[in-house]
């Protein structure tokens, strides 16, 4: 008996030492840190040989600057979360494990089941280095109740730049020393939407296609595309048709449009869920369209946005095979639907947007519909695929500069852009610069 | 890694960004550092006043003090929201008219300014009470015999008496505008409109933090090290000489 007791004691012994620890640092704030921690709990359960330590590590800036200051210190996570523009940087880093090699040595892993919308984002010369986790692109937001009220179609959102003008005029409502009372539309003063909004028009932010065939070497976004935009922006906020808010700042706009402010919203899809709680909480009807277009303007699509899962190198092998289990599980159809449900990133695989469909999810959720045909109706090319910049952080900023410059009437639309261009190029010839290119 | 010389701070110089990122500074450090002096100075007189209620005046000027920066610009921009804010309510209410205290020019740099005397102005204030206390009744009492109007008091006497403070809260708030203004600058504007209130700081934090250039970082660094250096040896050298002690 003592014998027995002895084994068993040395044998859980033995296991609790085997157990693999792996860190995870992710970027999500608010409600979906619990979320997430949830998830890996589910994950532990199925394999209690793992132990995932999840770490929220701040804004996804903070967590790749987390992440740099780690690596230099010797000790990296597992794995972590990096927005979708710190794909280059982290390539060039030479820190990551390409997700690519391990799908290869993985013959249980299907990578057919994703949709092909999200893997050509993060196709890198046709190699996959991250593991598609949170999407999202933009989509027209607005306010059925205020439609109805100006005596426009509740039905008939604006498809086109000249009517989204129009509509923006017909929602406006000053007062009598001419303050806004309300105003037609808003979306966050962020450079994300001066890219969407090419990629919508089928337009290139960079050269060799994008960047997806080469580095790219200058910004060429200073076109008629480029100008459409700029004016657009321009012309609804000269008017008082738009309410512009600081930079990045995506709860101002959201609060424009939930106080029934503004009627209408460009936000992203991650959106959908809280949007929609904030209409009723509110009292009106929520509409959803896809992103409006320019009539002369090619057809294009919109890009990913969002962030995606690496796997950090200098581990032992049996803590890189813990982080790739993780990730995989993080990638499911199960878990990918519970992650859609919880915060509005759609599905990144064509077998949960299926068992979505087959449960009646999207007739009951029109709005998650919009989202996901926005994309699936996307053209597929380098200009809708998104470009990859190694500056792209400071390109950004560049970009949003010249916004708020010519918002404040400081430059035109004309020379706002042709200012971004330059300084967006030398940027990027930096940054090529230090990498020895 | 590769040596570059000094071409870091040759390109700094060169750039257009961080001269104006240096007027920026210059223009947010002078006029913070006047308007907080002086207010300090005005509002400490009245809570020596000894008028019924000056505890809980106290308190209530003293609380900003204990509030962290990143707050205190959260509040702002809350009050200053040009719609749903109540700053504008009241102005369109009271004046008709309404104002993009954020995203605008030249209102957003009041709007840093103001916030972030606001915010130091409590650590003055407490100085100059302080001061005021430890000057003996016996030289105000002399004045009033002597025919000074307060005025003349305030301005020949109790100011010139109180410049040891004066020039200690000088040094200690061009440090602080100058290094912990960064968490106003970046919840209430983030450098904006354009880079309209970019102060030095806050394009450090944007180079090294959001943009990941490190040489150029580490020779703007330099530059407010050196800063620094100046501002403190000024302390310690004019400070023994030039200024009135008892």
């Amino acid at each position: 008996m003592k014998k027995w007791l002895v084994l068993v004691l040395s044998v859980l012994v033995v296991l609790s030492f085997a157990k693999v620890k792996i860190q995870f640092w992710h970027a999500m704030g608010g409600w979906r840190i619990e979320l997430l921690q949830g998830m890996a709990d589910e994950f532990m359960k199925l394999h209690p040989d793992i132990e995932v330590e999840v770490q929220y590590t701040g804004s996804y800036r903070d967590t790749l600057n987390k992440l740099i200051a780690a690596v230099k210190a010797g000790n990296p996570p597992h794995v972590v979360q990096i927005y979708d523009i710190g794909t280059q940087v982290m390539i060039d880093g030479e820190i990551a494990v390409p997700i690519q090699d391990l799908i290869d040595k993985d013959p249980t892993f299907d990578i057919g089941k994703f949709m092909p919308q999200v893997l050509n984002y993060y196709r890198i010369n046709g190699k996959l280095y991250s593991m598609p986790f949170n999407s999202s692109n933009p989509i027209l937001y607005y306010n059925k109740t205020l439609f109805k009220k100006a005596g426009l179609d509740p039905n008939h959102p604006p498809r086109t730049f000249d009517e989204l003008l129009e509509y923006a005029k017909k929602l406006t409502i000053k007062d009598k020393d001419g303050n806004i009372v309300q105003s037609g539309i808003t979306w966050p003063l962020h450079a994300w939407f001066f890219e969407q909004f090419m990629a919508v028009q089928n337009a290139p932010l960079v050269d060799n296609n994008n960047g997806r065939t080469g580095r790219p070497t200058k910004a060429i976004f200073n076109s008629e595309a480029g100008r459409r935009f700029f004016k657009l922006w321009y012309e609804l906020s000269k008017n008082g048709w738009m309410i512009n808010t600081k930079k990045e700042d995506w709860t101002g706009a959201r609060q424009l449009f939930g106080s029934q402010k503004v009627a209408m919203l460009i936000s992203s899809t991650s959106d959908v869920a809280l949007m929609e709680k904030l209409a009723k909480e509110n009292g009106f009807e929520l509409g959803t369209a896809f992103l409006p277009r320019p009539k002369e303007a090619k057809s294009g699509g919109v890009v990913i946005g969002g962030g995606s899962l690496w796997i950090i190198g200098g581990h032992p092998k049996k803590e890189i095979d813990a982080a790739w289990e993780f990730v995989k599980f993080m990638a499911s159809p199960q878990l990918q639907i519970k992650w859609h449900e919880g915060t509005g990133y759609f599905p990144i695989r064509k077998d949960a947007v299926e068992m979505l469909m087959n449960q009646g999810y999207y007739a009951e959720h029109p709005n998650h519909l919009t989202a996901l045909l926005q994309l699936l109706l996307s053209v597929q090319n380098p200009n809708t695929n998104g470009a990859i910049i190694g500056a792209f952080p400071e390109v950004r900023d560049i970009i949003e500069t010249a916004v708020e410059k010519m918002l404040n009437g400081e430059m035109s639309p004309e020379d706002a852009l042709a200012w971004a261009e330059k300084e967006a190029t030398k940027a990027i010839k930096e940054y090529n610069e230090l990498y020895g290119y | 890694m590769i040596f570059v010389g000094l071409r870091n701070f040759d390109r700094l110089f060169h750039s257009e960004e961080y001269i104006r990122a240096i007027k920026t500074t210059v223009i947010y450090v002078g006029a913070s550092v006047i308007l907080t002096i002086f207010l300090s100075f005005f509002i400490a007189l009245l809570l020596n006043m000894k008028v019924p209620g000056t505890p809980i005046y106290k308190a209530l000027i003293f609380i900003p003090y204990a509030i962290s920066p990143a707050i205190a610009g959260t509040l702002w921009s809350f009050l200053l929201n040009p719609v749903v804010g109540h700053v504008n309510y009241f102005f369109s209410k009271f004046f008709g008219i309404s104002v993009d205290w954020i995203t605008a020019k030249p209102y957003a740099l009041y709007a840093i300014i103001f916030a972030s005397v606001w915010k130091v102005m409590p650590f003055d204030i407490i100085f100059y009470l302080a001061g005021l206390q430890d000057i003996p009744d016996d030289i105000i009492e002399a004045t009033t015999i002597d025919g000074a109007s307060a005025w003349k008091r305030i301005w020949k006497i109790i100011f010139p008496l109180l410049s040891p403070i004066t020039f200690y809260l000088v040094i200690m708030n061009i440090i602080s505008f100058m290094f912990s203004s960064f968490a106003i600058i970046d919840v209430m504007t983030r450098g904006g409109p354009g880079d309209y209130t970019t102060t030095m700081i806050y394009r450090l934090f944007l180079d090294a933090f959001a943009f990941q250039k490190t040489g150029i970082a580490s020779a703007e660094s330099v530059v407010l090290f050196l800063v620094m250096i100046v501002v403190t040896f000024i302390y310690f050298y004019f400070g023994e000489k030039r200024v009135h002690y008892q």
